[in-house]
């Protein structure tokens, strides 16, 4: 029969047991930073740059609607063949830029590849990567919360991640890729499969740049995981994001027949036509 | 009409400057126009278009038949070209502008802005270079 001096050693002894389950309880909730302590990342930026997605492989000198311009994933025969195919429409201006009709967001990663400004809003429960053309909205949880097991293919898929210092580490899944011929990376005719994911970091390497690392790994299309980094240069203090209505006065929608982008008359008459 | 147009070029003495400016189209592909060449064209405003996502210039230019003919010179976004001091009022309707474009690839009366010079010596764009 436990006397009173071993029932209360008892209770401290179970009360000890119990602290790692409310610990972790509360490691849980901590797993979200105190906003003071996350980096500042406010301003505007823009992309340094080119809209060609990988330029550490770019063969060919100028822009993605240049002839002969291209970049090397490592494909596999198959969607390298692809690929080819695309350039040869884009050298015909007959591989849209499926933005170009205003209806879908651009997705990732080319949500990293896009031109006028952005802005990286760094919560403590989320990360937002906002880009004036589109626009679009890139959101990466930070809460703790993990990737959803039955999560649906999207544009710019669902991204989750943590804070390593002033690193924002994290991964991206359920991504359309060019399942729909909806997403692509770049005018040259980049695309991925609705089998990619990426494992990203962000951090600002110095005051006025933010880089951003892409490895993507799409086992359907690529041989072996692809190292894209973007960066992006901050613009003066004070400068304004706008409004991007792509639907304001579109005058160079994609004929839906032969792909090839049109360029209106202001009454609406396509002009490439001859 | 197209006939016209090229009539018009011809008769016009239209300067074609075989020079590479990028354009500043950020929307879509930019193909259709010839980034190659440079035409020059002075009319006068008909309206300036300062939307998304492009910006576009129409300006009436008489032909060589003394037809008036609209071209569309197509821009950038108000967003960048506000952040750099374009404003709606750049270019005000009735205003006498030379503008120079890369001209479509077949000869319909659009192309990419490049540049104008207004009467007054007033510059816009990239007419230096």
């Amino acid at each position: 029969m436990p006397t009173k001096a071993g029932a209360i050693l008892i209770g401290l002894t179970s009360a000890l047991l119990l602290v790692p389950g409310l610990s972790f309880g509360q490691r849980e909730q901590t797993t979200v930073p105190a906003y003071d302590k996350l980096p500042d990342w406010s301003g505007a930026w823009s992309m340094v740059g080119g809209t060609v997605f990988d330029r550490a492989t770019q063969t060919g000198e100028g822009g993605a609607i240049s002839l002969g311009v291209r970049s090397h994933p490592p494909y596999n025969a198959e969607w390298e063949a692809l690929y080819k195919t695309h350039l040869d429409k884009r050298d015909k201006n007959l591989f849209p830029d499926t933005i170009s009709n205003c209806g879908v967001p651009a997705g990732f990663p080319r949500h990293f590849n896009l031109p006028d400004l952005y802005e990286f809003v760094v919560r403590p429960e989320q990360v937002w990567v906002l880009t004036e053309n589109g626009p679009n909205i890139m959101r990466i949880y930070t809460d703790g919360r993990k990737h959803l097991e039955d999560q649906w293919e999207t544009y710019t898929g669902d991204s989750v991640g943590h804070w390593e210092g002033d690193t924002l580490l994290f991964t991206t899944v359920a991504l359309k890729g060019y399942r729909d011929r909806d997403v692509i990376l770049d005018r040259t005719g980049l695309v991925l499969s609705d089998k990619s994911h990426a494992t990203t970091r962000i951090r600002k390497v110095n005051p006025t740049t933010i880089e951003v690392q892409m490895t993507i790994e799409d086992p359907k299309a690529l041989t072996k995981p692809w190292v894209v980094t973007k960066q992006f240069r901050k613009q003066p203090a004070g400068t304004r994001i706008y409004d991007y209505g792509c639907a304001e006065n579109n005058r160079n929608p994609v004929d839906v027949k032969t792909g090839e982008t049109l360029v209106l008359s202001p009454d609406g008459t396509p002009l490439n036509k001859d | 009409m197209r006939t016209s147009y090229k009539v018009l070029l011809g008769s016009l003495a239209v300067a074609e400057l075989f020079v590479s400016i990028p354009p500043a189209i950020a929307h879509h592909s930019g193909a259709g126009f010839n980034n190659d060449k440079v035409m020059e064209l002075t009319g006068t405003i008909k309206e300036f278009q300062f939307t998304n996502p492009h910006s576009w210039i129409q300006v009436i230019v008489e032909d060589a038949n003394a037809q008036k003919v609209e071209w569309s010179l197509e821009w950038g976004s108000p967003n960048s070209l506000g952040r750099q001091g374009i404003r709606p009022s750049t270019f005000p309707p009735g205003a006498k502008v030379t503008v120079r474009l890369h001209p479509m690839l077949n000869g319909a009366p659009a192309g990419g802005f490049v540049g104008a010079k207004f009467a007054d010596g007033k510059t816009v764009g990239q007419w230096e270079k």
